[in-house]
């Protein structure tokens, strides 16, 4: 089989891990070497699907001895298999790279005699990058689950970002689905790399020329729709992740029907594209918009709207906080308003330093005033707000004015960010 | 007493010392031209000489005054080439200097939110340039990549490449202006091409100017790039939203299959 063969098969066996982000690493250029990392990320092309491509997604290979449902890489899915030599991806890798193709490559692979041989495997990719062709791009790598201490400490010596998928959010169904997995052995990995980061931080104080140790941090993913876990199971793992092991990502992947035989997997025409932009907004609220996962979802609404945004329906919600005035409210509250974003909340702070705002200027700032006005007041005669109208008017007013032709996952761009 | 038009070379340094002459002066433009835009009727005319020494001061001023950010403003600004913009320009440079202070953050100001604008849609496509270029390695080695900004925005991108790409040689050219940049390993020197061994309109490399190993790797990425798309999400329009397709000529990636 020639390497055109083997890329068609072990890019198309790879596609579901939707991580793409080169983020996170500002890795330098070395004498001789090629490549650095930008710390902010470079997307180089689109696919037709509208993901990001920035690095270089394939597995080392496809076969494997583990049989869980939810893959198509599955021991007993009848596809073809393939497996690359080490030069191969490494010659792809750095041809790529000089073309601009790519920031660098993300290699997992199926898990082949057992988990130890196969992340060694990936190491020795990655140490023949770095050392050998001073590759000084961004390198991913999946940690694999049951792998031993040493190991995952050596790749994050050469990875600037590793992860451990934990594919399926509640223990009771990954034992269901994925007979030869266990939790113990997807957060192992998780700690030893939290810890190792920890303590080159602690070494760098001390010393500025000690190795890098996975400087983009670590990352994971859940897949959403194959199992009956609800919104708020999730979310609250997700940020539990975020605050006690430092995540940097959270993914969260659609499930893709790619097991139409096995009745433990529910039967789905589409991936739950919906529901899975949702919680990517609501993941936006929790790292960057100061929100608690009792705020997006809680007991009484375990599952977040379909219709409205997160931030939309917890201000219908809660209309007793608005509306906020833009000229007063410190930027913890202005974060609060639908239709204003991080970047005009900055906007916001800065701007009326120098003179109050009105609704012109805010609109000018990139506010989506369509939304947000029933939730502010500027400098301007005050106009009804959400506090004027009943619950069910206020919601129908601000479903009617969503873009229906709208882009339903416009949010995969910031995938890379 | 009539109206007065600058006239000056188009060139960044060039408007500065318009700016520096505007207030040696004290004239108050009605507009401040490069010389190959025609001139207006009914002003008087006045040509701006381009001095070094002036731009220079007139910098520092710029930096000491608002910081090295406002200066970045100003100067992405200016490469929008939009119409008007050194007016604009001096207008905020004159709100600068009355309050000498920063005003960047001022974002309720007309023309500071304008330039701040102008600024983010100038570094928004110098960006593209480091998503979509392509290179292709030539017959001698060099790698070559053929680009068309909206704006006049390669020399931005230069030093991220020199870095990046430290251990090949290439050349980027800017297939609308005319011209480029080769790195010999050493530095990176403007040139222009005569005699192109590329097609003018999509800077794709004739065969025979092609290192024997190119195809395959053209080949090797467009398989890549069919394959790692899933058919059950497709989203056309998502696409591009993030890629416009007036980039799609240079990538390798949306060229015919080879």
């Amino acid at each position: 089989m020639d390497t055109l063969q083997k890329l068609e098969i072990l890019s198309d066996a790879a596609k579901y891990d939707v991580s793409c982000s080169s983020s996170g690493s500002s890795r330098p250029n070395t004498q001789g070497g090629i490549g650095n990392a930008a710390k902010a990320g470079i997307c180089h092309s689109f696919t037709e699907d509208g993901r990001c491509i920035s690095l270089l997604k394939i597995l080392f290979t496809n076969y494997c001895i583990y049989d869980c449902a939810y893959c198509v890489n599955r021991r007993s899915n009848d596809v073809p298999r393939a497996g690359f030599t080490v030069k191969e991806v490494v010659d792809m890798t750095i041809n790529f790279y000089r073309r601009n193709y790519i920031e660098g490559l993300f290699l997992s692979s199926g898990i082949v005699k057992n988990a130890d041989h196969t992340m060694e495997q990936l190491i020795n990719i990655a140490k023949h990058l770095r050392i050998s062709h001073k590759f000084n791009g961004y390198i991913h790598l999946k940690a694999i689950p049951g792998a031993s201490k040493e190991l995952i400490r050596e790749a994050g010596l050469y990875a600037d970002r590793l992860s451990v998928n934990i594919e399926i959010p509640t223990e009771a169904n990954l034992k269901m689905l994925a007979p030869d997995k266990n939790y113990s052995s997807v957060i192992a990995p998780m700690r030893w790399i939290k810890n190792g980061i920890d303590e080159y931080q602690e070494e760098r104080r001390k010393s500025h020329r000690i190795p890098l140790f996975t400087p983009a941090g670590q990352s994971t993913q859940l897949i959403i729709g194959a199992t009956p876990d609800s919104d708020r199971q999730i979310l609250s793992l997700a940020s539990s992740l975020y605050r006690h092991s430092d995540l940097k990502r959270v993914y969260y992947s659609g499930y893709n029907p790619v097991n139409l035989k096995d009745n433990r997997l529910p039967v789905l025409e589409k991936p739950p594209l919906k529901r899975e932009n949702r919680l990517y907004q609501s993941d936006w609220l929790l790292r960057f918009y100061e929100f608690t996962v009792d705020e997006i979802v809680n007991e009484t609404h375990p599952y977040l709207d379909q219709e409205l945004d997160p931030k939309l329906s917890y201000a219908l919600r809660n209309p007793h906080l608005f509306p906020i005035d833009v000229n007063k409210a410190d930027y913890h509250l202005l974060l609060r308003i639908p239709g204003v974003g991080v970047k005009s909340a900055k906007m916001i702070v800065m701007a009326r330093q120098h003179r109050n705002l009105n609704s012109d200027n805010l609109t000018k700032m990139g506010v989506t005033m369509k939304r947000a006005r029933y939730f502010l007041t500027c400098n301007e005669l005050p106009s009804p707000s959400v506090q004027d109208f009943k619950p069910e008017f206020m919601r129908m007013l601000l479903t009617a004015n969503i873009r229906k032709k709208g882009i339903p996952d416009a949010l995969q761009m910031k995938l890379s960010l | 007493m009539n109206s007065i038009e600058y006239r000056y070379d188009g060139t960044f340094q060039g408007f500065l010392c318009a700016v520096f002459d505007i207030y040696s002066r004290r004239d108050d433009p009605v507009a401040i031209h490069p010389t190959e835009v025609p001139s207006l009727l009914f002003t008087d005319k006045y040509t701006v000489i381009t001095n070094a020494e002036r731009a220079e001061r007139v910098w520092d001023g710029i930096v000491r005054t608002g910081g090295e950010k406002t200066g970045e403003h100003i100067y992405h600004a200016f490469l929008s080439c939009e119409k008007n913009v050194e007016i604009l320009l001096m207008r905020y440079l004159r709100h600068l200097f009355l309050c000498k202070r920063p005003v960047m953050d001022d974002l309720a100001y007309p023309d500071v939110l304008k330039v701040f604008q102008l600024y983010r849609t100038v570094s928004r496509e110098a960006h593209r340039i480091l998503m979509f270029l392509r290179f292709e390695q030539s017959a001698d080695g060099v790698y070559f990549a053929p680009f068309a900004p909206k704006y006049d925005v390669l020399p931005l991108t230069l030093n991220h490449f020199k870095s990046r790409f430290a251990s090949q040689s290439w050349i980027i050219y800017d297939t609308a202006r005319n011209y480029g940049f080769y790195y010999d390993l050493q530095t990176v020197e403007r040139i222009t091409i005569n005699e192109p061994a590329f097609n003018r309109e999509t800077g794709k490399l004739a065969r025979n100017a092609e290192h024997p190993d190119e195809n395959q790797w053209q080949a090797l990425w467009q398989i890549y790039f069919k394959k790692t798309a899933i058919a059950e999400r497709k989203n056309l329009l998502l696409q591009q939203n993030f890629m416009p397709k007036r980039f799609w000529k240079y990538l390798t990636e949306k060229r015919a299959i080879v």
